[in-house]
């Protein structure tokens, strides 16, 4: 229940469980970076602090409603701050969604729980084939790890999220516990056999990420539980997958994103498959439909033009400024079709360049 | 058809050779590529901006703003926020209006109706307008009391596209009567005739440029202390054109213009749209005064300046009739102009005028008429955004230019060459009095086409057509006209008290002999520094590193004139100028103190540097004096110093005109700009079929500016705009809703370009110096937003054959799904329709 001075400032997930209203896009890359360079002791201003000291006058400059920061040291004692600072309080990760929020003032925790000092919440090994993520692990030390690197369609999704600086700061389980309909972790992962640690004061439970979101910016976490490990299951050597997102620009949510994980079986068939769709519904669409038209089947191209037509039926996207429903219909379809072409390929054993792609090139 | 006229402007002719130096020989430093001297300090952190300034007791003002687009005000109470601890004091719309004077409209008639308040008074009529304000100790405990201001709103009917405008069924300013604050006919040659006499005529129903801004890296940024002991107003802003703000300021606080001390240092982008944040500065001062004379600070938060601060002008072209010979020829162009200013014109309606310094863009069609017209919405005014005005028009061109080529069946390229501008022609007279200085546009499309490789893309565009492919290949023309006559604002108001084009320069030797030039000029990344010490250096032949030169405005160092600030594409001419005038005239006292000094003859002095850095050295005797020296007689030694010789004062102020007249209002004929650079852009687009998104796969930019100054700088601009300009092609739209909401008021939304959208760049250069000019140089840096019209062009190109028309200038993978979409059920069918008159057939080839 201390300010810190000179504390690194990382962002922020929503761990509350009650419906956190569905705000539009906007993180704003710009906001975050000054965020991201601002000390806390900018920022955080206890609503006791003295504000006519004129050094914190000139220092004054992030516009978030006030309130108190905490610094848990372990996760059971960011719970129990959780649970003593009431429905209010917010746990603050990588910050890249949660600041730029409060800078704007469309939420306004009363406190903010930061966990950043956790030891041990930032690794990502390998061990009996699982990769596992500490919750804290950051979105570009995921990019650049060796265990990552083995499952393409993470690779793919690591290395193009946002820009470099929401890159270092954001954490992969701050991006599953904000549970936004746009973010890519939540597609990526529901592709892959993952589960999801949780830790609170009655106890740690492991939830299937399947039946972890429950609507946009919903997830199944009490008030007071955090994530603390991502575990995904190694997928078999003929296995692969494809994860591309259409984005306006670098630092935007992407319009469209289509996660694909294939299973080859002998002569091209399609064992298995998962194909899912980001920012086309409040939660990541598992496409089921277009993965049974694949399923045992033999990968040939007027199959896949069905899958793509259930995917197109499976989409249930909104109009905004990323586009309209109509046209996320067709880029979600385009998405996909050519996801299942590279994770075909890769399934093969070919290497294909996948990812993130902008506007223009 | 197109007939040739040659110029016989003798005054335009004479400025030119007048300002010829004479002092120097070849220019050893002007042409070079330096490093920019700016850099070091930009790059580093170091660069003095307005938010970096704190002065003692600063306060910091919020305003609350209008989330309506268009309504009635019913109630403002500030009382909770004045009550907040920290909180000074609180402005609202009723007491603002009790303080000022509406600003003064540029526009006559109904315009003059318009009672432009900088605070909302009794409605709001755009989203974010300042409705009241608050100042506190600091900006937090601002933005807590912003929060408790209470307002209550009547929502009325916004009025929210040009078309809408004209219905005049919900006015933005009911005391104006109507919607449309301006309009005007432009008509030039023997319309009827030609159009009697054409092969074919095409008509166009309906074009639109849309509407976008610059977002700048700073935002708008602003200090004010009204100070009552001095009398006086002090302002610490990145306004980008202060002597004109001022002007505006002045009548609407009621103080003598020498009240307001504008001063301003680094500015981090501007691109035009800082011209207009003069209201927001009178706010500042108001809230300065009310606090007790103490400093107020604002610095604008991003959605408050993708709200309301300035947006570029959106422009509307309806029922175009074009006449064509049997070649191909442009004859006659007709055509009904609609711009859309927002809800205040402020610096409008110069914009009604300002795209006639390129009425017929680079080609030769002499028989123009334009039905202008402008009307008030409820959106963000409009600012001079970079390309202010032509843009709009030089983008019409080329659509219809590539419409009536496509329509013809005659390829884009040729359908430019039979209709550009020769060479030879120039200085070449626009039907409307303009006076295209120099340029080779058929030259610069061959180097266009060369660096993209134009005949390779061609094969690889059938090729990819067979295979079903969308590929095309597209061409935008541009003209950046530069150092503008402002004598055009008497055509939107006879009234107009302005004219004419102006710069003013100081160059002083110091007393300890430093090199010091004052410009006032505003830059905002054009490296003026840089360039005005190349040009110093070259008069006094010391190197640019011996010459100081002091960035930005200050009022109380008089460089300047009521035309001093950056804009419209002049510094290299009229800065420049400007500074080559004060330098020249420097180094005559520096030459006559010299001769005396020396015993010498001033035609046996050469300028250099020495042992002791700068001198001037006496050929004869091989004596030198150096500038320490030389500052020292006059300044701090001058006893014994000849009488003839007193008024040597080694500060010279220089102010540079530019040698223009009046425009014949009536005809609406003049030469309304000095300078024509060119960019002439070539692109090749691919729309994948899946996704409908458009991909650049070659870009090529050629820029003919005439003599370059810095090579460098000029390259480096030229990137800047084309990056700006495949910003508002393909991604940044200020696009608002039916109700008036602004759907782009994050960068989330708004997706300014990155270089992540960047394509590789292929750049060429050409020189064709102006004869206007004492250097050659034509002013550059706008670039006539080349690649909105290319990238339009290359999409036309890919999508003509499937039935597409494109009709915007924004063009996103959702807007070209929706044109396929549209162009498979005939829904381009009636958009465009050709008649051919004689039997002249199809093609014209």
């Amino acid at each position: 229940m201390s300010q810190v001075p000179n504390a690194r400032v990382e962002a922020v997930y929503f761990s509350s469980a009650g419906g956190e209203t569905a705000v539009s896009s906007c993180l704003s890359a710009p906001i975050a970076i000054e965020c991201a360079r601002t000390t806390t002791n900018d920022f955080c201003r206890s609503p006791t602090a003295d504000t006519r000291h004129p050094k914190r006058q000139a220092e004054n400059i992030v516009y978030a409603h006030p309130f108190s920061y905490h610094r848990a040291g372990s996760l059971l004692e960011a719970s129990e701050l959780l649970q003593q600072l009431g429905e209010e309080a917010r746990l603050i990760a990588g910050g890249q969604s949660l600041i730029p929020l409060m800078k704007m003032r469309m939420v306004r925790p009363s406190a903010l729980v930061d966990i950043n000092f956790i030891p041990g919440l930032s690794e990502i090994r390998c061990s009996d084939g699982q990769l596992r993520f500490g919750a804290l692990a950051r979105h570009a030390d995921i990019e650049e790890s060796d265990a990552a690197s083995s499952i393409p369609i993470v690779q793919d999704c690591a290395a193009g999220i946002a820009d470099v600086q929401v890159r270092n700061q954001g954490t992969i389980g701050g991006s599953l516990a904000e549970a936004d309909p746009s973010g890519d972790w939540g597609a990526v992962l529901l592709t892959l056999e993952t589960s999801v640690r949780c830790s609170r004061p009655s106890g740690e439970r492991t939830i299937a990420l399947d039946d972890f979101f429950k609507d946009a910016y919903t997830t199944v976490l009490g008030h007071d539980e955090l994530i603390s490990e991502i575990i995904v299951k190694q997928p078999a050597k003929n296995s692969a997958g494809a994860y591309l997102a259409f984005k306006r620009s670098a630092p935007v949510y992407a319009t469209a994103s289509a996660a694909v994980q294939l299973t080859l079986g002998d002569s091209d068939t399609c064992k298995d498959v998962r194909i899912v769709l980001g920012c086309v519904g409040l939660t990541a669409i598992r496409a089921k439909e277009a993965e049974k038209t694949l399923r045992e089947k033999k990968l040939e191209k007027k199959r896949i033009d069905s899958a793509v037509e259930a995917v197109r039926a499976a989409a249930e996207p909104q109009d905004d400024m990323r586009g309209s429903a109509d046209y996320k219909r067709v880029l979600i379809a385009a998405l996909v079709k050519r996801a299942i072409g590279i994770a075909a390929r890769r399934a093969r054993g070919e290497q294909v360049e996948a990812g993130h792609e902008y506007v223009g090139r | 058809m197109a007939k040739t006229t040659r110029v016989k402007n003798k005054r335009l002719k004479a400025a030119a050779g007048s300002g010829k130096s004479r002092a120097t020989g070849a220019p050893k430093w002007v042409g070079q590529p330096i490093r920019r001297v700016e850099e070091d300090r930009l790059v580093r952190g170091k660069g003095i901006f307005v938010d970096d300034q704190k002065l003692t007791g600063m306060l910091h003002i919020r305003f609350v703003r209008s989330s309506y687009g268009h309504a009635k005000i019913t109630r403002v109470d500030v009382t909770k926020a004045a009550a907040l601890p920290g909180v000074v004091c609180t402005l609202t719309g009723a007491e603002v209006k009790g303080l000022v004077k509406p600003f003064i409209e540029i526009g006559p008639d109904v315009g003059q109706k318009i009672a432009d308040y900088p605070m909302a008074v009794d409605k709001v009529v755009y989203q974010g307008e300042p409705v009241a304000a608050v100042v506190a100790e600091n900006r937090m405990a601002a933005e807590d009391a912003a929060e408790l201001v209470e307002v209550e709103y009547e929502p009325l009917p916004p009025v929210m596209t040009a078309e809408d405008a004209l219905k005049e069924g919900s006015l933005v300013h009911p005391g104006m009567g109507t919607n449309r604050n301006w309009h005007g006919v432009f008509e030039y040659g023997d319309m009827e005739k030609a159009f009697k006499q054409a092969d074919h005529v095409v008509h166009i129903d309906r074009l639109h440029f849309h509407r976008f801004s610059s977002t700048p890296l700073e935002c708008n940024a602003m200090i004010a202390v009204w100070d009552s002991r001095s009398e006086r107003i002090e302002y610490w802003s990145n306004n980008s054109f202060p002597s004109f703000a001022a002007q505006f300021l002045s009548p609407a606080l009621g103080v003598r213009i020498d009240q307001i001390l504008m001063k301003s240092f680094d500015i981090g982008g501007g691109f035009g749209i800082k011209i207009t944040n003069y209201p927001y500065m009178a706010l500042c001062a108001l809230a300065s005064r009310k606090a007790g004379d103490r400093p107020v600070k604002w610095t604008e938060t991003r959605t408050e300046h993708m709200q309301a601060s300035a947006h570029g002008n959106e422009r509307t072209f309806l029922d175009t009739r074009v006449a064509l010979d049997k070649n191909g020829v442009i004859t006659a162009i007709d055509s009904r102009h609609v711009d859309d200013c927002g809800a205040y014109p402020r610096y409008e309606p110069l914009g009604c005028v300002i795209w006639a310094q390129v009425l017929p863009g680079s080609y030769r069609v002499r028989n123009i008429r334009i039905d202008m017209n402008q009307v008030v919405t409820n959106k963000c005014p409009v600012g001079p955004n970079r390309g202010y005005s032509r843009m709009q028009q030089l983008w019409f061109l080329e659509r219809v230019l590539d419409i009536c080529g496509h329509s013809l069946g005659i390829p884009t390229d040729e359908m430019r060459l039979r209709n550009y501008i020769r060479k030879n022609e120039m200085p070449y007279e626009t039907p409307n009095g303009c006076v295209y200085d120099s340029g080779d546009y058929a030259g610069m499309l061959a180097m266009g086409k060369t660096l993209v490789g134009w005949d390779d893309w061609k094969r690889k565009q059938a090729a990819a057509r067979e295979e079903g492919r969308w590929i095309g290949l597209g061409i935008g023309s541009t003209l950046d006209s530069g150092t503008n006559n402002f004598g055009q604002a008497r055509i939107i108001n006879a009234g107009a008290p302005f004219s004419g084009q102006s710069k003013a320069a100081i160059a002083k030797l110091d007393i300890y002999g430093e090199v010091v030039i004052s410009m006032g000029s505003v830059p905002q990344g054009q490296g003026h520094e840089t360039t005005a010490a190349q040009v110093v250096a070259d008069v006094l032949g010391v190197s640019p590193g011996h010459v100081k030169v002091k960035p930005g405005f200050d009022t109380e160092q008089n460089a300047y004139t009521g035309h001093t600030g950056t804009y419209a594409s002049q510094f290299a001419v009229t800065g420049l100028s400007a500074i080559h005038g004060a330098a020249t005239k420097l180094r005559k006292e520096m030459s006559r103190l010299a001769a005396w000094a020396l015993k010498a003859k001033e035609k046996d002095l050469e300028f250099g540097v020495g042992a002791q850095g700068p001198e001037v050295r006496d050929k004869r005797s091989k004596k030198s004096i150096n500038y320490w020296a030389l500052a020292n007689i006059v300044n701090v030694n001058n006893a014994g110093m000849p009488e003839k010789l007193w008024d040597v004062t080694l500060n010279c102020r220089h102010v540079y005109h530019a040698p223009f007249q009046l425009p014949d209002v009536k005809k609406k004929f003049g030469n309304l700009t000095l300078t024509y650079a060119a960019q002439i852009h070539v692109a090749v687009v691919e729309v994948d079929r899946d996704t409908f998104q458009p991909k650049i796969l070659a870009y090529a930019c050629v820029d003919d500016c005439g003599r370059a100054i810095n090579p460098r700088i000029v390259e480096g601009q030229v990137h800047g705009c084309t990056a700006h300009g495949i910003g508002a092609a393909l991604m940044e739209d200020c696009a608002y809703d039916g109700d008036g909401n602004l759907l782009a008021s994050t960068f989330s939304d708004y997706t300014p370009i990155t270089a992540m959208n960047m394509p590789d760049l292929l750049y060429g250069h050409m020189e064709s110096p102006s004869p206007f000019t004492f250097n050659g140089a034509k002013g550059m840096g706008e670039g006539g937003a080349a690649p909105v019209h290319t990238i339009c062009a290359a999409l036309q190109d890919a999508l003509y054959s499937k039935g597409v028309i494109i009709n915007d200038s924004h063009n996103t993978g959702d807007s070209i799904f929706l044109a396929v979409q549209r162009a498979g059920t005939g829904g381009f069918a009636s958009s465009v329709r050709i008649e051919h008159r004689r039997a002249a057939g199809r093609s014209a080839r």
